[in-house]
Formats: structure tokens, C-alpha cells, sequence
């Protein structure tokens, strides 16, 4: 997302102007669905949740404030603390018992064979599991690496270098998703 | 000081901070991080790309319709404002309302406690009235009854030869009464006065107003050698007893 479109979807939203959400559902909607599935791991759950995150976002444009966070990081928390809302709600199991469930990582983006999101489905699987793994416990199910260590029984030292690596390996992606990014823009 | 931001990085509360898991309390100490020291700062922004990008390689097709449900609800929620006017003029006509009838409410109360006041006053009066009356026919009872009242009979002299009267004085129970029987026909503009004349001073026992009542006995001042006067005055009765017009005198 560049930064001028960023902005000006921040100042629709400040207008409580209805065509922000219309961008911002363009822009993110599919990450924030794929954030949502990934917490709650349903897809009809993970609708409601896309959908009440949404309003949340809607409701509290007013709370965003551009210089302590990024505009995505804002929608990111909303998204993700609404699906562990929803998942405590709807009662199953605990949503670290579901996240851990560690054959997702295989089947992440099977759901979806539309080519656009080939390139993410390839993009994916040049990080291999076991650094998806750590990633996931970072961003997704919000542990300490102290906590990642004890629940996937790895060494912390291991959890720590596994971090390292993934992360270089998600820089390696960033660029050409820039890249991407910029195209994205000018055809806008 | 190093050691300091190392220790914070190693933390993962830049971590919990990033994806909102973090206590009110953490937020602070994260948000005072960032914005003292440069390679907190860099790690936050860093750590903000990487979870963008990681996020979009999990990013998932939205199923049609999506859009327009939610788009929907936003819809749904403007009317708030519109709600929120509805509910405003509805609880400041209920707040009138409210405000009407504490007014008539309180004018009430007020005109209750006005009434109240003169209520209780008048059964004051009346239980004054009550005792007196009763205190008056108590003493008439032990003037007419008393072996030791004495019975002088009063009459009129030259000017008014009709009148008669009748004075019964108990010196023991230091009571007198008088009972007019009879006055004489007057000219409207006229009227009978009593007065008596009591440790020689003159006092005004009022006009005689309603002797149709043959029995009424009208209590006079009691006090040795006191003497009572009938005299006729001008209409509504005088202050001063004229002297000349005296009919009757009654020494008790």
C-alpha cells in the first residue's frame, strides 16, 4: 500500500466517508479474511469476523492514530483480537490448542485457486514450515518466544535463530511484493 | 543503556505490542520505547513490514457478497446520529414532561401546606374557642349553683325603666356574672354598652348585642367593690363610657 493511498484512505475515515471501508475492503480485505481464517480456523466464523472487525473499524476511525502505528498493524490488532473474541465466544477449543494445530501449515491457501493468490501460495512455500512455524507463534498467536519454546517443545536458542531466518526469508519476499505494491498504485 | 533497549528487544513486548496483546500498562512502556530510542523505533517499523507481508502471504478470497453485507452494516450504523436525535428529543420531552408535572406537583404540595396551616389554625381557634366556652359554662355552673352566690336584681333608672337584670357574684370563687332580662326599645343610631368598673379603673365589657337570649349570662371582671354599668352610646358602642347616659349601675 503506498503511502499517498494510505493517507488518503485515513482522511476518508476521518470524514466517516463510506467509500474508506469500500478501499480498505479492497486493499486488505483478503489479507485481513486470511488473518481472520487463521485465528478462528472456519471460514464461515472467519466471515462474521471480517464482517464485525469491519464495523470495529468503522465505529473507531476516530482511534487511529498514524504516527504509533501503520494503517494495516491498526486493522491487523482489530482483526485479530476480534477472531479471539469470536473464538472464546463460540466456545471451542482454545484458540493456541487450534493455532497450534501444526498441519495447517501444509494446507494454508489450498482453499483459494484463484491465480492471483498463486503467487502468495508460492510465496509461502519458500519459508519452510518449520520457520512458518515460529512466525506463526509471533504473529498470529501473539507468544512470547519463552512461550513458543515451551509449547513446541523446541530450545529457546533454536526458536531465536528460527525467528532470525524466517524473517530474512519474508525480507527476501518484501521486495518483490513492493514491487507488486507500486504497480498496484499506478494502475489506481 | 544498551544493555537497557537489548534487554527490551529480547523482551517480545515490542513483539505483544505489535500485534495488540499488550496490557494498558505495557502500552505505555512500549509507546515510551519507541519514541526514545532510534532502534526500538526501527525494530517497531520493521517489525510492521514483516508482519504486513507475512499476513499477506496468508491472505484468502473473500466469497462474494461479502463486500455488500458489510458495506450494509456500515450503512445500518450511520443512523446512530439519526437515533441518537430521535432518543435525544424523546428524553427532552420526557425530561419536560417530568419538569411539567414536578411544577404541578409542587404548586400542589404548596397550596396542601397553605391549606394545612389554615386548617390547623382554625382547629386551634375552634379548641380555644372550645375551652373558653366550656370554661364559661363551667363558672356559670358554679355561680348559679354555689350556696354562697349572692343574686342582685338590676334596674333601669328613669331613662330606661324597662331594663332589668339579674347579678349573681360569688366572692369565694371570685366570680361574677350578669343575665340581662329586658332592655328597653332604642333608637337605631343607639345601643346598650356594658362596663365595669374594676380597682377603679374603667373597663369596656362591649356592646349588648343579642339579648333576645333571655338566659345568656355575660361574665363580668370580678374584683372587690367592682361596679358595673349599663349606658346607652352611640351605635357600635364608644371607648369612654358617657357618663350622663347611664341606666343602670350594678355594685358587686
Amino acid at each position: 500500500m503506498s503511502i499517498l493511498l494510505e493517507k488518503h484512505i485515513v482522511e476518508l475515515l476521518q470524514e466517516r466517508n463510506e467509500k474508506a471501508i469500500s478501499l480498505l475492503y479492497e486493499h486488505y480485505g483478503n489479507t485481513l479474511y486470511g488473518v481472520a481464517n487463521k485465528v478462528v480456523r472456519n471460514e464461515e466464523l472467519a466471515q462474521d469476523v471480517l464482517q464485525e472487525s469491519f464495523v470495529k473499524i468503522w465505529k473507531n476511525s476516530d482511534s487511529y492514530d498514524s504516527s504509533k502505528a501503520k494503517l494495516f498493524t491498526w486493522l491487523f490488532r482489530i482483526t485479530r483480537n476480534t477472531a479471539i473474541d469470536k473464538l472464546r465466544s463460540a466456545n471451542t477449543k482454545s484458540d493456541r490448542e487450534i493455532q497450534m494445530d501444526i498441519s495447517n501449515v501444509y494446507t494454508i491457501g489450498v482453499e483459494s485457486t484463484v491465480p492471483e493468490f498463486l503467487d502468495v501460495r508460492e510465496n509461502l512455500e519458500k519459508i519452510e514450515p518449520k520457520y512458518q512455524i515460529v512466525l506463526d507463534a509471533l504473529f498470529f498467536q501473539g507468544m512470547t518466544q519463552q512461550e513458543a519454546s515451551d509449547e513446541l517443545d523446541i530450545p529457546l536458542g533454536t526458536i531465536k535463530s528460527r525467528l532470525k531466518i524466517g524473517l530474512r526469508e519474508l525480507r527476501k519476499i518484501y521486495g518483490p511484493f513492493v514491487l507488486s505494491l507500486l504497480f498496484e498504485v499506478l494502475l489506481n | 543503556m544498551k544493555e537497557k533497549i537489548k534487554l527490551f528487544l529480547e523482551s517480545d513486548l515490542l513483539e505483544k505490542y505489535l500485534i495488540g496483546s499488550t496490557t494498558s500498562e505495557e502500552t505505555l512502556q512500549v509507546e515510551r520505547y519507541i519514541a526514545m530510542y532510534p532502534e526500538v523505533r526501527e525494530t517497531y517499523i520493521e517489525l510492521q513490514e514483516n508482519l504486513e507481508t507475512y499476513a499477506k502471504l496468508h491472505a484468502l478470497q473473500t466469497p462474494a457478497g461479502l463486500k455488500n453485507r458489510i458495506l450494509g452494516m456500515i450503512r445500518k450504523e450511520r443512523p446512530v446520529k439519526k437515533h441518537f436525535l430521535t432518543y435525544a428529543i424523546a428524553a427532552s420531552f420526557i425530561a419536560f414532561l417530568f419538569a411539567g408535572t414536578a411544577f404541578f406537583f409542587y404548586n400542589q404540595n404548596q397550596n396542601l401546606v397553605e391549606k394545612n396551616v389554615i386548617v390547623s389554625n382554625k382547629i386551634k381557634g375552634m379548641e380555644e374557642d372550645m375551652r373558653k366556652q366550656l370554661e364559661d359554662i363551667r363558672n356559670q355552673f358554679i355561680v348559679l349553683h354555689n350556696p354562697q352566690t349572692k343574686k342582685y336584681p338590676v334596674n333601669g333608672n328613669k331613662k330606661a325603666k324597662e331594663l332589668k337584670a339579674v347579678a349573681y357574684v360569688n366572692p369565694v370563687k371570685k366570680l361574677s356574672y350578669i343575665n340581662v332580662k329586658n332592655l328597653p326599645h332604642l333608637p337605631e343610631e343607639q345601643c346598650f354598652q356594658m362596663w365595669a368598673e374594676v380597682n377603679g379603673k374603667m373597663v369596656n365589657l362591649g356592646v349588648i348585642k343579642d339579648f333576645s337570649d333571655k338566659d345568656h349570662l355575660l361574665a363580668l371582671p370580678y374584683a372587690d367593690n367592682a361596679v358595673g354599668y349599663i349606658t346607652i352610646e352611640p351605635k357600635g358602642g364608644n371607648h369612654k363610657p358617657t357618663v350622663k347616659n347611664i341606666v343602670a349601675n350594678i355594685s358587686y
